[in-house]
């Protein structure tokens, strides 16, 4: 019944001459027009729910709580000016920025390194640390939390950028190693090989050879990094509690909270969108190499 | 092999694992010790008791019930979030009809991929706190909505309702999970050959026959991949819970939507039972493990080549 | 070529996969003893060197005037605004101490890994969602007994101790077993709102017995309001009309068998007969509909649209509402009725608690100056202060002398006045936490009639005997 009892013609190479126009079978017209509505009404859903987050945010808490679908009277531009002063979202945004970019540069180098070394070599104990990262991801991390403060407070790392960057770096880790001996496996031997032979070391071999066949696999993983670690707050929670080193999740936990006791939506809402609008840019800037980096085992 | 070899590797591993013993695995090695004790979580203080908070989580029921609806999670999260995000890649990837190519996406396919992604980019607080909005009785989406389309005699306190508090908070995981999967999928469908997809439409396929008989066969290793990935966000679920849900601390009401990371942060946390709440951690870290190779093991199927 | 190239290890090693990390995960076991040794418990053997400056009257309990002071301030509904005054106060009286301020909202995740450590600050504002387990806390001997600045003189009046000017209950409040641990500085008591203008344009009077409640909510219900409504997602919050009549009717004998779970305390009659008197709102439709899924903020708004007449809340409910509470809404509180003719308190009667909970940790590097800041709080300019930023009542009686007083917070003061030393309260779900989640979701099913009356007692009654039964957890007597 599977396709392996059919006689199959191995992949054509993307790019050849496309395919012969083919005498197509229309489907039933119900089918496709219920097909076709389905992919409306999900992106429907999806979009409904953050647009209506950002029309929230320009209206009066009254506003939000009599009229939830009706548009704000007149834009309420102060939400986002309080939102943005009162959790002094600018300085948390600046800190983001920096946590981020670093633990995100650092993952990425560590990650693809690692990766590399346990996808295309056999050496003691690479199978244990192999599994040692894989079982990292089936942990709740806030049982860790409280020792994990000891561990960053022995070296002197508590309230420090560069303490809330190694450990976002450690628990980006499991995912990126993960993901990464994945794709370099699937790499092909050949070109590694002819540079060997040409007298090439590891390590020119890594940097100058494998490092930018794997370019469309790093970017993804570092688009579900960059998302995963914008948007952590357990860790920054416990291992920054200096004001001045508080990151944007912080802030935005810090107008929930404050929401809970002075009913301020508006600002909140704000806030949401303010933190979610750098992820959406980069998103979008980015999207086309998410798949790219997941279909590249194809494409190359 | 060249020498030099271990030389790279030495420093090509040892910074990331070093790291990572660290900062990682150092922590939850005590965590598991401390799984053997009566720590409260507010002092040094600490008893050894050996298997004690084992042998108390055998015989509480809350820790039960939350296991109960995380397999309920299990079975329904992952079934509806694929079943979805293969119908909609299939969609985006495989439905359209004509220009030169036979095989393609529907019109606009561009722009649902990058919109279907967007639930992934919210944190999970942001999530929670719009679906507090969208399933709100009086003035919430969900309830305007029936409402606007005349079905009012539909509206429910959604969240209210033990029967239907867990069926909503899993929907909400699946609107969250969606978008990244179809993206998922289409990559692996962009990987099938056209050339068997038209074969198949020339010996007279339908879209079904094609899709069960074809594309799926050839996705199921992908298809495997994402029940894992989502079992694992099944076994969470924590933060969603506790925000969206009602109850003191969320998980009601009356504990319709308890899951284990809810029972396990409320005893760590509320109940001053750290050394109890890490043997809860300890139970889930091999449950979980336990349950991925299962499910590896069943979704077994033979490899095709092509 | 297959199809595998997506994350194809799993695949290829799918067989073994797990069972290796299974494997790791348990060779990692054996290891922790040592490794968890040496970071739980780092600070513990720290000992304290305790440096208490000369006492004299000015600074009676010898704060010293030259080693810092770190303050963490729960930075939630009333901010932190409050306190900076305060530390202003105290920079004032000792300008050679360095004060180190924090405005933090989780105070438990922030704070917990220093108190393990033995390093927890000077002084701390335990309070909002996520504060650290006051019970906890007691158990393993974290907190300082308050009872030397409680019996300082206090700093407006010489001849008066700091315990003789707080309202009556708050000492009470924030001790265990005779010790009191938490200073609460913002005095909280329970009613039930209303609008003053909606009752008085429909010709409605406060009801003085819950008979009386009931056949006004009939009335309400016939002008197309609903009567009550509640904060649904937190069932909690109907606790407070349901305990504080149950409290009247049985009286502090009551009060001190729940607390003290004593065999059958739950099946008191006064206690069945208030649970069943609050059942009889859901049973005859008094409260508006979709109540039982609104949040906090949901069902208040919901109340001051007038979409219901009465919510239950503490006095906090005004500055909570400000922004939100249209012009002329005119908000008051009121007790609850009694629950019959044969009450054991009188009507004016109500339930207090205490917010705001200043605690010192044994640990504290400078515990002296930590008391004499806990002294400062109390007094008179800083309670004053505390109304007036955050319009709630202060613990320090007359508080507000002075300060300009809206309709919610000067019924909340005529409240306080008129119940005098008749301010109750219960302590079994800060004592028993899990008796606090019991009593939570038990009402939550009551309040949807999922369940009865008698399944109400008869769940909390299992709930206390379970606490009784429990040997690892500790004890408390009131």
């Amino acid at each position: 019944m599977t396709l392996t009892q059919q006689p199959v013609a191995r992949a054509s190479a993307p790019g050849m001459a496309s395919p012969p126009q083919l005498p197509r079978r229309r489907l039933p017209g119900l089918f496709n027009a219920f097909s076709h509505a389905f992919l409306v009404v999900w992106a429907a859903l999806v979009v409904l729910p953050l647009l209506w987050a950002v029309v929230s945010s320009f209206k009066t808490d009254a506003e939000i709580f009599d009229s939830p679908w009706r548009l704000p009277a007149t834009p309420r531009w102060e939400n986002w000016a309080r939102a943005w002063n009162q959790a002094d979202l600018g300085q948390f945004f600046l800190n983001s920025v920096i946590v981020v970019g670093c633990a995100l540069v650092l993952t990425m180098l560590l990650g693809s390194m690692l990766a590399y070394a346990l996808a295309r070599y056999d050496f003691p104990g690479s199978r244990v640390v192999y599994y040692l990262f894989v079982g990292g991801m089936a942990f709740p991390v806030f049982l860790a939390l409280v020792p994990l403060f000891f561990v960053v407070d022995q070296l002197g790392m508590i309230g420090t950028y560069q303490g809330l960057i190694l450990v976002y770096t450690a628990y980006a880790l499991p995912f990126t190693v993960f993901f990464l001996t994945g794709f370099f496996r699937s790499l092909p031997n050949e070109i590694a090989e002819a540079a060997f032979i040409d007298g090439a070391s590891h390590e020119v071999a890594f940097f100058r050879v494998m490092l930018p066949m794997a370019k469309p696999g790093l970017i993804s993983v570092a688009i579900f990094n960059f998302l995963g670690l914008w948007n952590q707050y357990l860790l920054p929670v416990v291992l920054n509690p200096n004001p001045d080193r508080q990151v944007l999740a912080q802030g935005l936990a810090a107008l929930a909270v404050n929401q809970g006791y002075r009913s301020d939506w508006s600002a909140m809402f704000a806030g949401v969108v303010i933190a979610m609008l750098p992820v959406l840019v980069v998103y979008v800037v980015f999207q086309r190499h998410i798949q790219a980096g997941l279909t590249a085992g194809a494409i190359r | 092999m060249r020498h030099g070899k271990y030389r790279f590797l030495a420093w090509s591993v040892l910074p990331g694992l070093a790291l990572y013993a660290v900062f990682v695995i150092s922590p939850y090695a005590q965590a598991f010790y401390l799984a053997l004790t009566d720590w409260r979580g507010v002092s040094a203080r600490q008893k050894f008791i050996g298997l004690d908070n084992f042998a108390r989580l055998a015989g509480d029921s809350l820790f039960w019930t939350a296991l109960r609806h995380n397999a309920v999670m299990l079975l329904v999260v992952p079934l509806a979030t694929i079943g979805i995000a293969l119908f909609l890649a299939s969609m985006l990837n495989l439905a359209g009809r004509g220009g030169r190519a036979a095989i393609q996406g529907v019109r606009g396919a561009k722009f649902y991929k990058i919109v279907y992604f967007f639930p992934q980019l919210l944190a999970v607080s942001i999530v929670a706190v719009l679906w507090q909005f969208v399933y709100t009785p009086n003035s919430g989406l969900l309830n305007g909505a029936l409402n606007a389309v005349g079905l009012g005699s539909l509206t429910r306190p959604w969240l209210a309702v033990p029967s239907l508090a867990l069926p909503a908070v899993m929907t909400v995981m699946v609107w969250g999970s969606v978008g990244f999967y179809v993206v998922l999928f289409s990559a692996a469908m962009q990987s099938i050959p056209r050339d068997v997809l038209e074969a198949a439409a020339m010996d007279g396929a339908n879209r079904f026959v094609t899709f069960r008989r074809i594309t799926l066969p050839l996705l199921w290793d992908t298809v495997q991949v994402a029940y894992v990935y989502l079992g694992i966000l099944a076994m969470d679920g924590f933060a969603l819970v506790q925000i969206l849900t009602v109850g003191l601390n969320g998980g009601g009401p009356d504990n319709a939507t308890e899951v284990l990371g809810l029972t396990l942060w409320r005893n760590a946390f509320v109940y001053g039972r750290f050394g109890y709440a890490s043997a809860m951690g300890v139970a889930m870290f091999f449950l979980t493990l336990a349950l991925a190779a299962l499910t590896l093991r069943f979704t077994r199927r033979e490899r095709i080549e092509y | 070529m297959t199809t595998s190239h997506l994350l194809p290890h799993v695949v290829q090693s799918r067989r073994t996969l797990m069972r290796r990390a299974i494997a790791a995960a348990l060779l990692a076991a054996p290891v922790t003893g040592s490794l968890a040794a040496c970071a739980i418990g780092a600070g513990d053997d720290k000992t304290t060197t305790v440096d208490r400056g000369s006492t004299s009257e000015a600074n009676p309990l010898g704060a010293p005037t030259d080693k810092p002071l770190e303050i963490v301030i729960f930075k939630g509904g009333y901010s932190d605004e409050y306190a900076k005054f305060d530390e202003e106060l105290f920079r004032q009286r000792f300008p050679g101490v360095k004060i180190n301020h924090q405005g933090i909202q989780k105070v438990g995740d922030v704070l917990r890994p220093r108190f393990v450590a033995g390093d927890p600050p000077d002084v701390i504002d335990n309070t909002g969602a996520g504060r650290l387990d006051i019970a906890s806390l007691i158990a393993d001997g974290q907190l300082r007994d308050l009872k030397e600045v409680l019996d300082s003189p206090s700093i407006d009046d010489k001849s008066k101790t700091v315990r003789d000017t707080l309202l009556p209950g708050v000492v009470a409040k924030g001790s265990v077993d005779g010790t009191c641990y938490q200073l609460n500085i913002a005095y909280t008591v329970y009613g039930l709102w209303y609008s003053k203008p909606l009752f008085e344009k429909n010709g409605w009077a406060y009801p003085k017995t819950w008979e009386e409640m009931l056949a006004l909510c009939a009335e309400i219900k016939k002008s197309g309001i609903s009567p009550w409504t509640y904060q649904g997602k937190y069932p909690e919050y109907m606790n407070d009309p349901l305990f504080s009549m149950a409290m009247k009717a049985g009286g502090p004998e009551l009060m001190a068998k729940l607390d003290n779970l004593e065999p059958n305390a739950w099946r008191d009659p006064a206690m069945v007969a208030a649970v069943e008197a609050i059942y009889q709102l859901v049973d005859r439709g008094f409260f508006l509909p979709g109540s039982e899924a609104l949040s906090h903020t949901e069902a208040q708004n919901a109340w001051c649209q007038g979409k219901a007449a009465f919510i239950p809340c503490g006095s906090w409910l005004e500055s909570e509402q400000k922004a939100v509470t249209p012009a002329g809404f005119d908000m008051v509180v009121a007790p609850m009725p009694a629950l019959s003719g044969s009450d054991k308190l009188p009507g004016t009667a109500i339930q207090g608690a205490a917010s705001e909970s200043f605690i010192v940790p044994t640990k504290a590097k400078n515990p002296y100056g930590a008391l004499e800041f806990l002294r400062t709080l109390v007094s008179k300019p800083a309670a004053k202060k505390f109304a007036e930023l955050a319009a709630t009542l202060p613990s320090t009686a007359g508080g507000t002398e002075g300060v300009a007083m809206t309709s919610g917070l000067a019924s909340v003061a005529a409240m306080v006045a008129a119940a005098g030393t008749n301010v109750v309260s219960l302590n079994f779900g800060e004592w028993y936490p899990t008796m606090g989640t019991a009593v939570s979701n038990a009402t939550g099913e009551l309040l949807t009639k999922r369940i009865k009356p008698g399944d109400w007692i008869n769940r909390m009654q299992k709930a206390a005997d379970d606490v009784a039964k429990d040997s690892t957890i500790a004890k408390h007597k009131r």
